[in-house]
């Protein structure tokens, strides 16, 4: 009998598990006769055999229970993974995306029996413009990065009818990796702008490298350390003196809702990741989605179809002279779009300021209480999240790998690791604002433990994490011997 | 003793008369980690100085390893199939990756001797 | 209510605690200009049964395929989604978790991707999957972008019986690069023209698309067009409904490279389009290529077995080569529900879900076969779904609709040369009275 530690007994593999029911009985027919598929195909098209595990029910069950109570959550645990707006997720939000008048819908029946989807697209538009200054949003992107993309492929056809040949895009060293890759993906050369010793755009050097070349640079605001880039109308200046186009980020928007119109900073194109600021589930890696909004003169460029109306009757449009065509077979993930919609109506005029208000008190409430232990990345005031290097700590020993794997020990997921790249040994925390003080003081309280453990039992450190379902996992090893699926064994 | 150079891309070089051995720097090997993973030049490659030419993949970053000097690929080393880590245990013996022939031995004169190498690599860490 | 807890008193101390005297300081340092004055057009917040009872009045305005007789396809389609599915994917453990970047407290996520993963391999009979895309049309593009890696060559041939919208995505992706995309027109009798394809192939032909069963529902000779590309180093791309998997021959035995396709149909929800899932599958020697988040299975310290995410350098890596892809996300919680919807069917069932949506299909194209009026203008082996002609058929389909069947998708729109046809499908819930309901209306309408 094998016992592993919190009685956790690990799930097997539902390919390992015998044979407890071969007949699923979940629908019939009601033909008079089902004919064998060679009747009507001939074998050579047909399979051999079909290995799939035959289970009962209670059996399925009980093992995709089991699997789920291996896993941390929102839901369950503070999950202070910066960049990611770990917030809560509503669950009136849940029950309207399960209406069967959303789920039913095919996206090939006739506008008039999708009038309700179609408003539902059409509302959360306005008001989405309204909140950022955008001109009209396309919500086609099924994540942050295909944003990204839609809105390069967008600055490269903006140039391209202009008859402009610049081929490359400006971005921070402190950015996220998708951006230069989606940069590259459209054909883009990187050019990379250093930050200063404070973590800011370097505008100088951000004023040498900005020529005729330049077709647009991505900026996320506040950036990747948490920080307001406050000279973000020299920096918008810079560019569109040059031609170039500026592109939002707007992955840490959670921090600015209400309080700033990217608009108004200088932005033409913008994506906002509707997981994070806007509440919706993140599904264990996704489903997401990407809102993609643009100032007027970008408006022709978007993907078709975006959503009109005339008179009492919403429309698809498909009229955009200078579309970029189409990034998604049909129209985007409606039930996570109806869930931030739903998400911003439970909210209100007067809530979306207060979540910015208390995602960065939050923020900074943790920095101020652990900064004496964990030298925060900037001494600039953050925004909602706050960016710590953990030289400190490595200097004796201790990395911040060691340190996110020990929080798991007391039910908190770690915060982001190692990003942003100029940050040594960083650790990001993003509270959001949907966690208490208690919860915070809890985890501050637990930092400090943590801090001194290093002290006094750095083995606890070293080893953790101690109480977890599996212990620290081997990951060179799956990285050197790929393992990627079940294969019956004797294969 | 074979004379070893060094470029600002934390790769090494051994030039033994014709040929050049080509490597990662013990910096560069730390830097990326565990090492899971080498992509090499095919044999008969010919190769430009400064040219990506191997991919060195770790955990945590995929690096691309820039050709020191220009040339043939003569030999790889092929151990580094099955045993990557062979990088992180010996960056400048077991852990070589590639062998060229020299084509422009003028070349030779814009790497970095040890010394400088050291004072290069002490100051990109700091 | 935002979902916020801290009421003003503990706010109050907060701010206190960290020297602050109100939440605006905190915002002080934001030039004043471009500060938001007000939001002038946003409605105030709304109680939660306002928002369910302001959502309900725009819900009641959309009439779903469950109110109708459907028989629409056309890349979605409607199978049986067993209850407990539902409830095993929306606890919340699955739901509202993050991608499994932390092993150790991400277990059960990791473990349902890699059964996933393995279930796609086996339904596909390739040797290593990832743990999803976004949908099909992308997952085709993903595969385009590795088949372009692999041999480093130009050009990429897709049939023209290739569902339009993933053509149109194709298009979007790779037009503003180096790269021709060339169609290759359908014969006469819908499927793939073999004559005009080996007249097209080039050296720097890298890749060719094929779906089957094909847009037109018709299935495809695959092993005669890897036949006729043999030693060429050309890489096949098939796309395939996985439901069709249950009873299809497995596309690696057919000499496919790369399968690829839209997931919906192992347990999704129509959704209006979305959320769904991609999925790509492809030969153990391309793993490097292979584009997205992928789980394998390892061990902790302890030796234990144990899964993490790996291969993920290829991800933020920033190569400078050409079209590197850029897609890093997975559509999770939808990939979890194809294990789930597998699982809980298993063998018998996901048979069953096929075969029944096979019959039921035939039953229908031989019950239309006996109507005079009625035309087929491909007579090819079909699968869930096929094409057939009417004169007047958008009539016909709004006088359908009127007895409340939706009969099809008019293909007019996609192919203009295909006028008055309409692409019709059945899956195991059509019942004999849905199919003899649809027949008698029709004959009724024709006369």
């Amino acid at each position: 009998m094998e016992f592993k530690k919190n009685n956790k007994v690990r799930e097997e593999l539902i390919f390992e598990k015998p044979i407890t029911s071969e007949s699923a009985n979940f629908f019939s027919t009601s033909l008079d006769e089902i004919k064998e598929a060679k009747e009507f195909i001939p074998s050579k098209f047909l399979r051999k055999d079909l290995p799939l595990p035959s289970l009962g029910e209670p059996e399925v069950v009980r093992h995709y229970t089991n699997l789920s109570r291996l896993n941390f959550s929102i839901d369950a645990n503070f999950y202070p993974l910066g960049s990611c707006t770990m917030k809560y997720n509503p669950k009136v939000n849940e029950d309207i995306a399960q209406k069967e008048e959303f789920i039913f819908l095919h996206p090939y029946q006739e506008e008039k029996y999708v009038q309700g989807a179609l408003q539902i697209m059409y509302e959360l538009n306005k008001i989405l413009c309204e909140i950022t200054g955008m001109r009209q949003f396309s919500f086609q992107a099924s994540a942050g990065a295909h944003g990204e993309l839609i809105g390069m492929l967008i600055i490269k056809a903006f140039h391209a009818l202009n008859n402009d040949k610049r081929s490359k895009v400006i971005i921070p060293d402190s950015a996220h990796g998708t951006n230069p890759a989606s940069a590259s993906m459209c054909g883009f050369e990187t050019v990379v702008v250093r930050s200063t010793k404070e973590g800011l755009v370097d505008i100088d050097e951000l004023n040498k490298k900005t020529d005729d070349e330049v077709a647009a640079m991505m900026l996320t605001n506040p950036n990747t350390l948490g920080l307001f880039e406050e000279q973000i109308l020299d920096i918008s200046n810079i560019l569109h003196k040059k031609g170039a186009l500026l592109y939002y980020d707007g992955a840490n928007f959670n921090a600015l809702m209400g309080i700033v119109k990217p608009s108004c900073m200088g932005f033409d194109v913008i994506h906002l990741n509707l997981h994070k600021t806007f509440s919706t589930p993140h599904g264990s890696g996704g489903p997401g989605a990407a809102a993609v909004g643009v100032v007027n003169k970008l408006v022709e460029f978007l993907p078709v179809p975006i959503v009109g109306k005339e008179k009492d009757r919403f429309y698809f449009n498909y009229n955009l002279n200078h579309t970029i065509g189409r990034v998604k077979a049909f129209y985007g993930n409606f039930s996570v779009i109806l869930k931030s919609y739903a998400y911003l109506l439970r909210i209100g005029r007067e809530g979306i300021k207060r979540v910015a208000y208390n995602s960065v008190l939050n923020a900074n409430y943790i920095k101020e209480k652990l900064k004496e232990y964990y030298t925060p990345a900037s001494i600039r005031q953050c925004m909602h999240e706050v960016v710590f290097s953990c030289s400190k700590q490595k200097n004796k020993g201790i990395t911040a790998l060691d340190i996110a794997k020990r929080l798991i020990d007391f039910g908190i997921h770690p915060p982001t690791m190692y990003f942003p790249l100029i940050v040594k040994e960083a650790l990001m925390v993003e509270p959001t604002e949907t966690e208490s003080k208690d919860t915070l003081d809890r985890f501050i309280n637990i930092m400090i433990a943590i801090d001194e453990e290093i002290e006094n039992h750095p083995e606890r450190l070293k080893n953790a994490p101690l109480t977890a379902p599996v212990r620290r996992v081997n990951e060179v090893k799956a990285a050197r011997f790929p393992n990627l699926r079940w294969e019956k064994p004797g294969e | 003793m074979a004379d070893i150079k060094f470029t600002k891309t934390h790769e090494w070089v051994k030039i033994e008369n014709s040929i050049a051995i080509v490597g990662i720097t013990d910096y560069a090997q730390s830097e990326l980690g565990d090492i899971v993973f080498v992509e090499l030049p095919s044999l008969g490659n010919k190769i430009a100085k400064n040219m990506p030419c191997a991919t060195v993949e770790s955990t945590k970053a995929a690096s691309e390893v820039y050709a020191p000097l220009s040339g043939e690929v003569i030999e790889i080393n092929s151990e580094l199939n099955n045993n990557p880590q062979l990088i992180n245990e010996s960056p400048y013996d077991k852990g070589w990756l590639f062998k060229i022939k020299i084509a422009n031995r003028e070349e030779i004169s814009q790497l970095m001797d040890k010394d400088i190498y050291k004072e290069f690599v002490e100051k990109e860490s700091r | 209510m935002s979902y916020i807890l801290n009421t003003p008193s503990q706010i109050e101390k907060m701010l206190e605690e960290i020297g602050l005297i109100s939440l605006e300081e905190l915002f002080k340092h934001i030039p004043q200009k471009i500060k938001v004055k007000e939001l002038n057009n946003l409605e105030e917040r709304k109680s939660e049964l306002d928002v369910l009872s302001t959502i309900d009045k725009i819900a009641k305005k959309n009439k779903g395929t469950n109110k109708f007789n459907s028989f629409l396809g056309a890349g979605l389609y409607e199978h049986y989604i067993p209850s407990a599915l539902k409830h095993l994917l929306y606890r919340t453990e699955f739901y509202t978790a993050y991608t499994p970047y932390q092993p150790e407290c991400s277990q059960g996520i990791l473990q349902a991707l890699y059964e996933y993963q393995s279930f796609i391999c086996l339904l596909t009979g390739m040797e290593v999957t990832n743990a999803s895309l976004y949908d099909g049309a992308t997952a085709m593009v993903e595969a385009v972008l590795m088949s372009l890696r692999i041999n480093k060559r130009n050009k990429i041939i897709v049939t023209k019986s290739v569902h339009p919208e993933y053509r149109e995505v194709l298009y979007t992706y790779l037009r503003l690069q180096p790269y021709h995309i060339i169609e290759l027109p359908y014969k006469n009798d819908g499927l793939i023209d073999k004559e005009a394809l080996l007249n097209i192939i080039e050296e720097d032909t890298s890749c060719i698309i094929i779906q089957s069963p094909n847009f037109f529902g018709l299935i495809e000779n695959i092993e005669e067009v890897k036949r006729s590309i043999k030693d060429k180093n050309i890489i096949l791309i098939d796309v395939v409904n996985p439901i069709t998997l249950a009873i299809l021959k497995e596309p690696k035995e057919m000499g496919v490279d790369i399968v690829c396709g839209e997931g919906q149909s192992l347990g999704g929800n129509l959704s209006f389009g979305g959320p769904s899932f991609g999925f790509l599958a492809t030969k153990k020697e391309y793993v490097r290529q292979l584009p997205g988040r992928i789980v394998g299975k390892t061990e902790d310290v302890e030796g234990n077995p144990a899964f993490c995410l790996t291969l993920q350098t290829r991800e933020q890596h920033i190569r400078r080569e050409k079209a590197t892809s850029n897609i890093c996300s997975n559509e999770s919680l939808n990939a979890i529900g194809a294990a789930i919807y597998l699982a809980l069917l298993g063998k018998e069932g996901f048979k069953k879900a096929s075969l029944y949506s096979l019959n039921n299909t035939y039953y229908l194209l031989t019950k239309l076969r006996d109507i005079k009026k009625v035309s087929f203008p491909f007579k090819g082996l079909v699968f869930n779904e096929f094409v057939w002609k009417i004169e007047n058929a958008h009539k016909i389909l709004q006088q359908l609709e009127e007895k409340n069947i939706l009969g099809g998708v008019a293909l007019d729109k996609f192919y203009p040369e295909l006028s008055d046809c309409i692409l019709t499908s059945c899956t195991e819930k059509k019942t004999k009275k849905d199919i003899e309901d649809f027949i008698w209306n029709l004959k009724k309408i024709i006369k």
